[in-house]
């Protein structure tokens, strides 16, 4: 039997609903089934969680991800002790809390990149408190990419089958427009076959959206599906791959959702994440493509309304953790 | 008083005739209000023979057609002839307040086009019939959820200098006048950013700043209660789950790639702003199935119930 890939999972903003969802994925049975997990963060934050959630689970800190157990009940963290949890402003921004958050993913990173762990799952973190404690990105996925020392990197949102990867990340409209370029749209769709085979999906079937409405309607409505869009998947045509586009936006995601694509190139933000979220209520993953580890995400925010009240929905970060744990698996 | 509603049977090749013969041996259409069919008889016939209905004898507004046979699944001028024909005999009808609303089944724009059609669709072609100047723009409604658009059939790159605090407040004026007509007392209308994370305080794109802000302010200003520039993908949870009445969407596909997921397959479009309340299925004549028997009939009925709803207060 393979051994248990060891995930790392960052608690984000420990002011928001992070830490609660992290304690309550690693206390699912699903979950330590098939990983060993461990939380990244400070151990005063996760026993506040523990002790009202599981007060009869034993809390372990350890120092380094290879004294972890593999077969263990008790929760096991990665202790920075960077902040207490006494002093914590829970559903506030503060400064403090998000210099906390990016230490945990800075270890995290590290610990990928040095093969201690398998794979990262990053808790939500509060853009304004990540500002002010120096992110210098526009947002998580940008911010791993540069630790990482990666220019170029593509967000998946991962929806039971639905995929949606995105050509570009965080820009404006009017900026995400100037990316639909067909060199990058090619490189996107190789992104896409990877990262098919990263999930274990194999050879699938990759569907590129146009850009505008009815997909230019032969370019009555806008030219770029046939100066960019269709060139692009023309040449992954004939590189062999099981690409087809371009297709209107509003037709895409109901056909793949109908299963005729494992994978959707999105050309801006919204167009993959509008149909996404819609059919993912709160189970949602982010997976970034690109990188040299393997980091899933939450596809929520911090949740300040309602961060410490214990009624946070963890599923987003259970499925997370279950797809690091297929993207580190050995078989294939 | 029971509203009148003068029903067409669509482009004679499609799934229109086959669908209003199973409205009509729907005994719910004729609890709801009087039902006078605008078009030719023996098309109805035909319909209801071929959906296996039995002929209920509606009354009609003849507008006979030249000829009787339509090929199913072709769009011709003879056929785009006629509907044309029938729509602006049904319009004429409502001006002189015999019926009180219209439903139409699936037309086929090309078809009309065939037939002489100049204007781009048919909601300018009821605009130039009824005389009126005033903005339209098609609403689509999904169940409880009601949305109109800024800007509709253009390139994306072309939305974002199309918007203006003028444009973005007549579209919720639309949907907000279309809704309180449909008996929402006092409308929630959400209205949509242009950009990821509705703009993130100007980081990610500033419309939301500059225009759509202003726009939503001066649209409370005219008594609307609306909502926003809120992120277009959590959005539609919002609608989905009853916070919202209507979505005022900035471009075509933020609304539509909601919509179809949503089920707008089974959806009615309402033709926004005019002075009539008209009503048709969102989906089109399905050549591919005509003369089967097997069209859905609930997008149709849907359209009726909205248009009854609409005219009976």
């Amino acid at each position: 039997m393979p051994s248990k890939p060891r995930i790392g999972i960052t608690l984000g903003d420990v002011a928001g609903v992070g830490p609660e969802v992290a304690v309550k994925a690693v206390l699912t049975p699903a979950v330590t089934a098939r990983c060993v997990p461990i939380l990244i963060g400070d151990l005063s934050v996760v026993r506040y969680y523990a002790e009202r959630l599981a007060p009869t689970r034993t809390l372990r800190a350890i120092n380094r991800p290879a004294a972890a157990k593999t077969e263990a009940s008790d929760l096991q963290v990665l202790d920075l002790k960077n902040i207490e949890f006494s002093s914590v402003r829970v559903g506030q921004v503060d400064v403090a809390s998000g210099r906390a958050a990016l230490e945990y993913i800075r270890t995290g990173v590290d610990l990928c990149l040095a093969k201690e762990l398998d794979a990262l799952v990053t808790g939500p973190i509060h853009k304004e408190a990540a500002q002010q404690a120096g992110i210098n990105a526009p947002g998580h996925t940008e911010y791993l990419a540069a630790l990482c020392g990666v220019s170029e990197v593509r967000m998946l949102l991962v929806v039971g089958h639905l995929r949606a990867l995105h050509i570009s990340t965080h820009l404006s409209l009017r900026e995400a427009l100037d990316c639909v370029t067909q060199e990058r749209i090619l490189k996107t769709i190789r992104y896409g076959v990877a990262a098919l085979q990263q999930l274990r999906i194999g050879k699938g079937r990759i569907g590129v959206a146009g850009l505008n409405p009815h997909a230019g309607e032969g370019g009555l409505f806008g030219r770029e599906e046939i100066e960019e869009v269709a060139p692009a998947v023309a040449a992954a045509q004939s590189e062999g791959l099981d690409v087809t586009g371009p297709i209107p936006p509003d037709t895409i995601f109901h056909r793949m959702n109908r299963r005729e694509f494992d994978l959707v190139v999105a050309l801006y933000h919204d167009q993959g994440h509008i149909p996404l979220k819609l059919m993912g209520f709160d189970s949602g993953v982010n997976v970034t493509i690109g990188l040299p580890m393997i980091r899933t995400s939450v596809d929520h925010g911090t949740a300040f309304d309602i961060a410490g009240q214990l009624t946070a929905n963890p599923e987003s970060m259970v499925n997370a953790i279950e797809l690091a744990c297929v993207m580190s698996s050995d078989e294939f | 008083m029971r509203p009148r509603i003068g029903l067409l049977l669509g482009d004679p090749a499609g799934i229109g005739p086959e669908l209003v013969a199973k409205l009509i041996a729907l005994p719910e259409t004729h609890a709801r209000a009087d039902v006078l069919l605008i078009g030719d008889r023996r098309q109805y016939l035909r319909g209801a023979d071929i959906a296996s209905t039995l002929d209920l004898h509606p009354v009609f507004i003849e507008c006979p057609s030249s000829t009787e046979d339509y090929a199913p699944g072709n769009a011709s001028a003879a056929a785009g002839d006629h509907v044309l024909a029938c729509l602006r005999t049904a319009i004429s009808r409502w001006q002189v307040g015999r019926i009180d609303a219209i439903v139409f089944a699936p037309l086929n724009k090309q078809a009309m086009k065939l037939a002489g059609m100049s204007h781009s669709d048919e909601l300018r072609y009821f605009a130039d019939l009824l005389g009126y100047r005033g903005s339209t723009s098609e609403i689509n409604i999904c169940g409880k959820l009601w949305t109109s658009r800024v800007t509709s059939h253009i390139p994306l790159r072309a939305v974002s200098s199309a918007l203006t605090v003028e444009g973005i407040c007549e579209a919720a004026n639309l949907l907000d006048r279309a809704l309180r007509t449909g008996g929402v007392a006092e409308p929630r209308i959400a209205v949509a950013a242009l950009n990821p994370h509705a703009g993130e305080g100007g980081l990610l794109g500033t419309e939301e700043i500059e225009i759509i802000g202003p726009a939503i302010r001066e649209a409370r200003a005219r008594g609307m209660s609306a909502h926003g520039p809120l992120p277009a993908d959590t959005l539609f949870i919002a609608a989905r789950r009853g916070d919202f009445d209507g979505v005022v969407t900035m471009y075509h596909d933020q609304g539509q790639i909601a919509l179809k997921l949503l089920g707008f397959d089974r959806g009615v479009t309402l033709a926004g702003g005019l002075p009539a309340v008209i009503t048709t299925p969102a989906h089109g004549t399905a050549f591919d199935i005509a003369g089967k028997g097997t069209a859905d009939v609930r997008a149709l009925r849907e359209a009726f119930a909205v248009a009854c709803r609409m005219v009976s207060r």
